[in-house]
This record gives structure tokens, C-alpha cells and sequence, in this order.
């Protein structure tokens, strides 16, 4: 009795212990980050031997950072629209159809691009683009992320639809909307919060992805990413780590927005 | 109430035309919905890809980047033979694929732990522990990999640590490493594979658990015997993209690690030596093995998705 | 005119053929209940009406108009369904509202119009309320309003109560019934429940395996199935297996598994020859409950002798009572008569009370007897 007492205490602890050490493994590298965006020094070393705002004054004055920015906020939102609307509307084509021949092949090829290695999907992008003449425009890098958008769009979409009582649409069509306005009025109020998370995931995809961007991207249409890789590997100063700081923020407003979202009408029921 | 019998008579031709309009059954509804994607995926997926496949099989070329319209398998040979005589492209394709296997076997072992941590953690510790998981997923991998260059370095954080608990005498080199690598690398693709399989293991019922205790199994034992069979759909999803990421890792390998991966000797080829086809042909014998090593895994892990013996 | 005419309707998903030439006229003002067990195509005869599925072959035409080939957005029919679908997002106001503005009705005319027919429902003064904090009861009666709203030339219903618990179920009954009454209009209403459809319905039609297999009165399908499915289904009943001895002009005899022979009296000699398995069918409702006289109550008389001059004839059987259950107004026998269990029922149970053991007589008029051949056709007797 007391043994296994004994034994079952030191598994909770081994148990509480493992998790707990992934816990610090998965939050100190963007602790790390945002620590030393706040270093004095130029040397990035954890925790730094001072603290001072030099590199967020040295960001806002840097033009080379805004127009990263810039660019990445026009990729992202251009990437946002297109794979919504295609992930949005192939899912709702699907879900019309549930056992068409189409469909079941759209399935996998949408997946496929997740799967290939970023550096052959840009490989093969550069030189496609290459042939087309659409070379160091924003819409190469937006098609490419939308490639990678689009199957996150397009399954969070399914999955929204799965759960939406297709009934609605029958009462519809029989109260005398057609096919445009019962879609307007029934299904998108229902499924709006999937879209729009599909599209902030979309967003944050593109906002993070450098590979790609990298290989299919010019001085001029330059990501934060592409550029805090390029400059890391020249110098490591903690510019990157501020850089950083703003995308962990971006993306904690992000999950903050996507929760408030999705969950509004169960908070506002819990409330009344 | 019967007002449609005074409905003015619509004139033939105009009333079959709105009978084929309306007739319009749902598959050609469902299939112009479709076509935007269909056609999106054609143009820059598709296509791309058999551009690809061309130049793949193009003659090098000593001025242009590839000889337009010449057909060759000169570029394959030149890769087969390399990695069959143990050359640079083995050590190379090797190297990828070793990385490839070990991070995934790592990989997956933390996230069926963290993953289970998740799923039996209750209020504020499960909402912490998700948030862990989806705050790294949000974040750049850039970002992410260059995190550990202060963490690991050999005047890093934790060399510091270790030399003054005194575990170590001399610090040891993490980064530059494969090590540094691999240890980057889990950290990449660790957040994708523990959301695979959290979301299967959220379907399951717990009773069945408590079900396996209950008929003698210990703790640890009842997890192997229930939770991993029911929670592999999810562990196949979490070990395939671990592995097709980590074969082709380039951020991780170039920051963290002196060897050359494949992703980025291929960046090599093509953007400083301008070698077009051969650049084409590698990537293309790549996809092909790693396509064999994912259907491969999917067999072997199917298999032990039914039951376990460890007996 | 008859408002709904069917013809010929078929529906096939893939192989499967889920309803078979259905062919009925459906009167103006009439309520059709289409009666059936799961499965037997009901709901999709209805959602065909509604336009909602398209037939694979037929035709249907409303008010004379051929709508086979119209969407459902253009058909003047209206339905209220199983789960309701009301849309979640919509106030109950707005879901009332929904069809009128479709047919762009002017705002202040559809809330004028909603509130009355929320109020017609009894459901005034929840117009604001969100559709998904309502009871099964209350969400059904928005429904109803939903689709009355837009005053269709037939009202369509799939189920509507199938959700709701029983009394709630039966009250609502009622209420369909005297709207019904009231608005005068075309209603089908599909139900598996043949006590609603006995209920409600001005005909019933009793669907099985895709198939329209009786229209008729509810009186009439109950006294009059077409078959021995419908027997079944209709209610409770006890099947005896038999085996035809003789047909006379005004007589057929039987040899059942009773350990009697039974006659059932005929106006025309039937087509049975002698030798035919005949399934009877003997309802509780004909079976009266005795116990029998003191001496033991031997088995029952001689065969011939049942035969009453008047065409009627009286046969009684006795056994070995098995179980009593108590079912609140009624008290429900079951016997075991000379090794086949029949079941039979009391409504006042303390006259002579029987328990497990008891002797007990059941008696009834041969007349009320219905056979069936083996293939479940009906023998006219």
C-alpha cells in the first residue's frame, strides 16, 4: 500500500517535472528574444548585462525595417484575401457536393504544397515566375504563401461547414431565397467566424514565412523575415530581437483577436 | 391563397431558359465554386511543377542558366553517380535525411508527452500549456532558431549555467552543431506535430482509460496500451510532417549547424553556381525518397495502429 | 381542383431507390399525414413537394401548375422542419421575417405581419429573444410562425414534433389541428407516429419501402389495411398462424395454432383454397376477457357450431395467464393459449382481477377477424 502510494507521488512528480521542463522549452527562446531587445550592448547574450530602449529608437529611425514592415503587411493581407476567398469558396463547393469526383482530387492537391520542402516549392517558384515575368513583384511572394495559406483555409473551412446545420439552407431556399442571398444571409453569418480565423491564420502564415519569401523576394519586396535572416547571418545584434519582439506581439494580439472572436457569443451568453 | 394560377405566362423559350438555370444542378453549383481553386492550384502549383520537371531534364548549359529546348538525363546521371560513389551529393542527401529521422523521433516522443500533459491538465495550467504551443507556432522560424544562438553558444546562457553548477569543466559546443541543429529543428516543428495529435486525443474518452487501470494495467502501461493505438491517426499526421519539414530544413541547419543540408546546397546550386538542371534534378530525386520514406512510415505505423505487444 | 397531384414520383440515390412510383391527389384545405417507419421515403416524398430534392423521374404540379423542374425558392410551398433550422443568428422576429423579406415585403408590413403570426403561436413577446435560448416546444411554435408567415398555398411539415416530449408532443398536436381548421389551407405533415397521424389527419397515407401503399380515411386504413404490414404498423395486434380446412358461400375454416378450429364468416366465397397459410390478425380491442366457468372451462366448442344464423360467430379460447402489466388506463393480459402467447386488454382492472396463473377465456366475433396470405396481400372476407 505504501509502495504504491509511494510510486504513484514520485510518477506525478517525474510526470509534472517533463511537461514542465517543455513548458520552459517552448517559452524561453521567445523569452530570450524578448529580453534582449531591451540590451544596452551590442552583443546579444542572455539575460543582457544592461537594459536600455537604444534599439527600438534605432527601429523607428531605421527605413529599412518600416519598409520590411511595410511589405510584410501588404503580402499578408494580400495572401489573407486571396486564400480566403478561394479556401472559403472550395469548401462550400465540396460541401454542396460532398461525393464528386473533383472534389476528392482538390482534397490532396490543396494538402501537397505542405508537405514539399519550402526550399524546392521557392526553387520551383523562382523559376516559374522567372518564365511568366512576374520576378520581385508582391503578387510572386503572395501566390507563394497563398499556396501555403490556402490548405489551412481551406480544412478549417470544412470543418466549420461540417458542423453548420445544412438544414438552415433547405429553410432558406423554401422561405423563397435563392442560392446567392441564401448564401448572404444564412450561411456566411453562421460561418463568419471560421472565415475570419482562416484568414487570420493566412495572415500569420505569410507574416512568418521566409524561405519562400527569400528565394522570391527583391531589395524592394523584402519581408521582416527575409530581412532579420539576412541580417543575422551577417551580425548579430539585438535589431533582431526587437524586430521579434513586435512579431510576438503581433501574433499574441492575433491569438487574443481570433479568441475574442470565436468565443464573443459565448461570453456575451455566459454574461446575460 | 392560390395567387400563383395568376401568374402571367412566362413565354416558352424565356421559361426553359430559367429551367436550366434552375436546373443547374448542385455538382455544376459546387464545381464553379471550385474552379477558382482549382485553377489557382494549376497555375502556380501544377504547372510550376512540370516546369520543374523540364528543365530537370535540360542540357547544363556553359553561358545560359539551362539550354532551352534540349532534352538530357545528363543532370540526373551526374546526382546518381555523385551519391553513388559516396561523393559530396551522398554526404549531402545523407546528412538530410539523418536530421530528417532523428528530429523525428524526437519530435514525436515530446509531443505524445505534451500532448498527453495537455489533454489531462485542467483550467489554468491547460491554457498555459496550449498557449506554449500556439505562441512558438505564431512566431517566424527565423525568430525561432535565432533564439538559441545567446542560449547555446559556448559563452551562452547555458554553458554558463552548466560551468557554474560545475557539470561541465569546458564549455561545450551546442552551436555550431548538429546537436544545435536538431535541437532547433524540434523546436520548429514540435507545435504542429503536439496540436496533430492533442486534437485526437481531445476526441477520446477518458473512461477508457480509467478502464485499463481498472483491469490491472499500471499508469504508464495504460497509456501505451490505450491512449498511443487510439492517438495514432494523430501521431502518423504529427511523425509526416515532422519528417518532410526536417528533410528539408534550412533555417535550423544554416544558423545552427556547419553542415550542409540539402535545402541549402540546393540554394547553392542555383543561386551562386547557376547550375539549373542540376539544381532541378536534385530536388526532384528528393521529393521522389522522401515520398518513398512518408509512404514507407505511413505502412509501419499503420501496422501498430491496432494494438501493441510488447510481450 | 385538387391542389397537390403526384405522379409517377421516383427518387434513386445511386442504386437505391428510395421512393417508388408515387401516384396521389392531395385536396384543397386537406391535411395528409404521410405515415411510415424510417427509411419508408416519407421525407423525401415531402422534401420533393418542397423542391428541396429532384426527382428522378414524375411529376409534380401545384394549383395545376407543373413544378417538377422549380427550385424551391420559387414554389408557393412552405416547411417546417424536423429540427426546426431556425437560423441561430437570427432574433425569432427575424426568422419570422425571413421569408417575407425575401419576397420584398416592406419592413414595417413584415414586423406587423410577424407579430401576428408570433402571436397566432402564442409566442408574442419573444420577438427579440434569440432562437437558441428556446425550449423544443417554444423553437417548434417559431417555426410554425416561420413558415406561416408567408402564407403558403401548402403548408409542409417533416416531423415538426418528433423532438418534443410526449405531452408536449400531444398538445401541439391539438393546436396543429385547430390551426389547420382555422387557416383552411393544404397540409402534409410526415410522421412515424401513427397516433399522431390518427390525430391529425384528414387522410393518412402509409408509406413503406418507398412505396404509397394505402390513401385513406384514418378510420378506413385502420378497419381496412391494405396489407399486413399496415396491420402491423398501425397498432398492436396479435398474429395467429393458420391454415384454411374448408370454404363454403358463407364461410371460411381454419386450423390455427390455438388448438381450434376457427370459421370466419364471409358475404362472397373468397379466393382461398383449402390448404393456404392465412395469417389472422385478431386486434385486442375485439378480444373480450373472461374467466372461465368453475369447471375449468374446457376448450372451446366445436367449430361448426360457432356459426350464427346472423353471418356473425362467436369462438373462445382459453389458457394460462403469464404476465399482467398495468399501463396506467389499460391492464394488458398475456396469455399463453395452448402454446401460442396472445395479448389482450382491460380498461377497469379491478372487476375480476386475473394475476400470473389465473385461468383466463378471451372471446371474440369471427367477423372481426382479418386474414392475411403469406405475401402479406389482405384475403377480403
Amino acid at each position: 500500500m505504501t509502495s504504491t502510494l509511494h510510486r504513484e507521488t514520485l510518477e506525478n512528480a517525474v510526470f509534472r517535472a517533463g511537461y514542465g521542463a517543455l513548458l520552459v522549452f517552448m517559452l524561453l527562446p521567445l523569452l530570450v528574444v524578448v529580453v534582449t531587445s531591451f540590451s544596452a550592448s551590442r552583443r546579444v547574450a542572455f539575460p543582457p548585462d544592461s537594459y536600455s530602449f537604444v534599439w527600438y529608437v534605432d527601429f523607428f529611425d531605421s527605413t529599412q525595417w518600416l519598409d520590411a514592415f511595410t511589405n510584410s503587411i501588404v503580402i499578408g493581407v494580400g495572401t489573407a484575401l486571396l486564400a480566403t476567398v478561394l479556401g472559403v469558396l472550395g469548401a462550400f463547393g465540396q460541401e454542396l457536393e460532398t461525393d464528386s469526383v473533383v472534389g476528392s482530387v482538390v482534397a490532396p492537391v490543396v494538402l501537397i504544397p505542405l508537405l514539399i520542402p519550402p526550399v524546392i516549392l521557392g526553387i520551383t517558384l523562382l523559376l516559374y515566375f522567372n518564365e511568366v515575368g512576374l520576378r520581385g513583384s508582391y503578387a510572386s511572394i503572395i501566390l507563394a504563401h497563398t499556396l501555403w495559406a490556402t490548405p489551412l483555409v481551406y480544412f478549417v473551412m470544412r470543418s466549420v461547414f461540417s458542423r453548420f446545420d445544412w438544414q438552415q439552407l433547405d429553410a432558406a431556399h423554401d422561405l423563397g431565397a435563392g442560392p446567392v442571398r441564401s448564401f448572404v444571409y444564412v450561411v456566411l453569418p453562421n460561418v463568419k467566424h471560421g472565415i475570419f480565423v482562416g484568414g487570420l491564420l493566412a495572415f500569420i502564415i505569410s507574416l512568418q514565412e521566409f524561405v519562400m519569401a527569400l528565394f522570391l523576394s527583391t531589395p524592394g519586396t523584402e519581408t521582416i523575415p527575409v530581412l532579420a535572416w539576412t541580417e543575422i547571418r551577417q551580425a548579430l545584434d539585438p535589431m533582431v530581437s526587437v524586430v521579434s519582439t513586435f512579431l510576438i506581439l503581433i501574433s499574441i494580439g492575433a491569438i487574443i483577436v481570433a479568441a475574442i472572436a470565436t468565443n464573443l457569443e459565448w461570453v456575451s451568453k455566459q454574461l446575460s | 391563397m392560390s395567387e400563383t394560377t395568376s401568374l402571367p405566362q412566362i413565354p416558352t423559350s424565356l421559361a426553359s431558359l430559367r429551367e436550366s438555370v434552375a436546373g443547374q444542378s448542385s455538382s455544376t453549383r459546387a464545381l464553379l465554386l471550385m474552379a477558382p481553386l482549382i485553377a489557382f492550384e494549376l497555375l502556380v502549383f501544377v504547372i510550376p511543377f512540370l516546369i520543374l520537371l523540364r528543365i530537370s531534364f535540360a542540357e547544363p548549359s556553359s553561358d545560359l542558366i539551362y539550354e532551352p529546348g534540349t532534352w538530357s538525363v545528363e543532370a540526373y546521371a551526374g546526382v546518381i553517380d555523385n551519391i553513388l560513389a559516396f561523393e559530396l551529393f551522398w554526404s549531402i542527401v545523407s546528412y538530410s535525411f539523418l536530421l530528417g529521422i532523428v528530429v523525428t523521433v524526437v519530435t514525436v516522443a515530446l509531443a505524445l508527452f505534451y500532448a498527453y500533459a495537455i489533454w489531462r491538465a485542467t483550467g489554468l495550467i491547460k491554457t498555459l500549456l496550449l498557449f506554449s504551443v500556439v505562441l512558438p507556432l505564431l512566431t517566424t522560424l527565423v525568430i525561432r532558431t535565432y533564439a538559441f544562438s545567446p542560449l547555446l553558444s559556448p559563452t551562452g546562457t547555458f554553458n554558463d549555467l552548466l560551468l557554474s553548477v560545475g557539470l561541465l569543466s569546458d564549455p561545450v559546443q551546442f552551436v555550431p552543431s548538429t546537436v544545435g541543429a536538431v535541437i532547433g529543428q524540434v523546436y520548429i516543428v514540435l507545435p504542429y506535430a503536439v496540436l496533430a495529435i492533442y486534437s485526437v486525443l481531445a476526441t477520446m474518452d477518458w473512461h477508457v482509460v480509467e478502464a485499463a487501470r481498472d483491469l490491472g494495467a499500471s499508469r504508464p502501461r495504460s497509456v501505451v496500451e490505450v491512449v498511443v493505438p487510439q492517438a495514432m491517426p494523430g501521431i502518423i499526421v504529427a511523425a509526416v510532417i515532422s519528417f518532410a519539414w526536417s528533410v528539408g530544413a534550412y533555417a535550423a541547419p544554416g544558423l545552427l549547424s556547419e553542415n550542409i543540408t540539402f535545402a541549402l546546397y540546393v540554394e547553392e546550386l542555383l543561386l551562386g553556381d547557376l547550375r539549373y538542371p542540376t539544381a532541378a534534378a536534385l530536388s526532384v530525386i528528393m521529393l521522389v525518397l522522401m515520398l518513398v520514406t512518408i509512404s514507407i512510415m505511413f505502412a509501419v505505423l499503420n501496422r501498430f495502429g491496432g494494438d501493441f505487444d510488447l510481450a | 381542383m385538387s391542389e397537390i397531384t403526384l405522379h409517377d414520383l421516383e427518387k434513386q440515390y445511386g442504386e437505391t431507390t428510395a421512393v417508388e412510383e408515387v401516384s396521389v391527389e392531395i385536396e384543397d384545405g386537406e391535411l395528409l399525414c404521410l405515415l411510415g417507419p424510417s427509411g419508408s421515403g416519407k421525407s423525401t416524398t415531402l422534401r420533393m413537394i418542397a423542391g428541396l430534392e429532384t426527382p428522378t423521374s414524375g411529376e409534380i404540379s401545384i394549383n395545376g401548375d407543373d413544378v417538377t423542374d422549380d427550385p424551391a425558392y420559387e414554389r408557393t410551398t412552405s416547411t417546417v422542419f424536423q429540427d426546426w433550422a431556425l437560423f441561430p443568428h437570427k432574433t425569432v422576429r427575424e426568422n419570422v421575417e425571413f421569408g417575407l423579406k425575401m419576397r420584398g415585403v416592406p419592413a414595417d408590413e413584415r414586423a406587423q405581419r410577424a407579430e401576428s403570426m408570433l402571436e397566432r403561436v402564442q409566442m408574442d413577446g419573444y420577438g427579440d429573444d434569440d432562437p437558441t435560448n428556446l425550449s423544443g416546444g417554444q423553437k417548434q411554435r417559431v417555426a410554425l410562425a416561420r413558415s406561416l408567415a408567408v402564407n403558403p398555398d401548402v403548408l409542409l411539415l417533416d416531423e415538426p414534433l418528433s423532438n418534443l416530449d410526449k405531452r408536449l408532443r400531444e398538445d401541439m398536436q391539438i393546436e396543429l389541428r385547430e390551426i389547420h381548421e382555422d387557416l383552411d389551407e393544404t397540409f402534409v405533415h410526415v410522421t412515424h407516429d401513427q397516433d399522431e397521424a390518427f390525430t391529425l389527419a384528414d387522410r393518412i397515407g402509409i408509406m413503406d419501402q418507398g412505396e404509397l401503399i394505402q390513401v385513406g380515411d384514418p378510420d378506413e386504413v385502420y378497419e381496412n389495411p391494405k396489407n399486413q404490414f399496415i396491420e402491423s404498423f398501425l397498432g398492436d395486434t396479435n398474429f395467429v398462424n393458420s391454415r384454411v380446412t374448408r370454404a363454403t358461400a358463407d364461410a371460411v375454416y381454419v386450423d390455427t395454432d390455438l388448438g381450434t378450429e376457427l370459421v370466419l364468416p364471409t358475404d362472397a366465397e373468397p379466393a382461398v383454397d383449402e390448404g393456404t397459410a392465412l395469417t389472422l390478425s385478431l386486434r385486442p380491442e375485439i378480444l373480450s376477457i373472461d374467466q372461465p366457468s368453475a369447471d375449468g372451462g374446457t376448450a372451446a366448442a366445436d367449430a361448426s357450431e360457432q356459426l350464427a344464423t346472423d353471418g356473425s360467430s362467436r369462438t373462445a379460447v382459453t389458457g394460462t395467464v403469464e404476465n399482467v402489466v398495468y399501463r396506467g388506463s389499460t391492464v394488458r393480459y398475456s396469455a399463453d393459449i395452448d402454446g401460442t402467447s396472445m395479448f389482450a386488454e382491460r380498461t377497469d382492472a379491478s372487476t375480476g382481477a386475473l394475476s400470473a396463473d389465473d385461468q383466463i377465456r378471451l372471446e371474440w366475433n369471427g367477423a372481426d377477424v382479418l386474414a392475411f396470405r403469406e405475401d402479406g396481400t389482405r384475403v377480403s372476407l
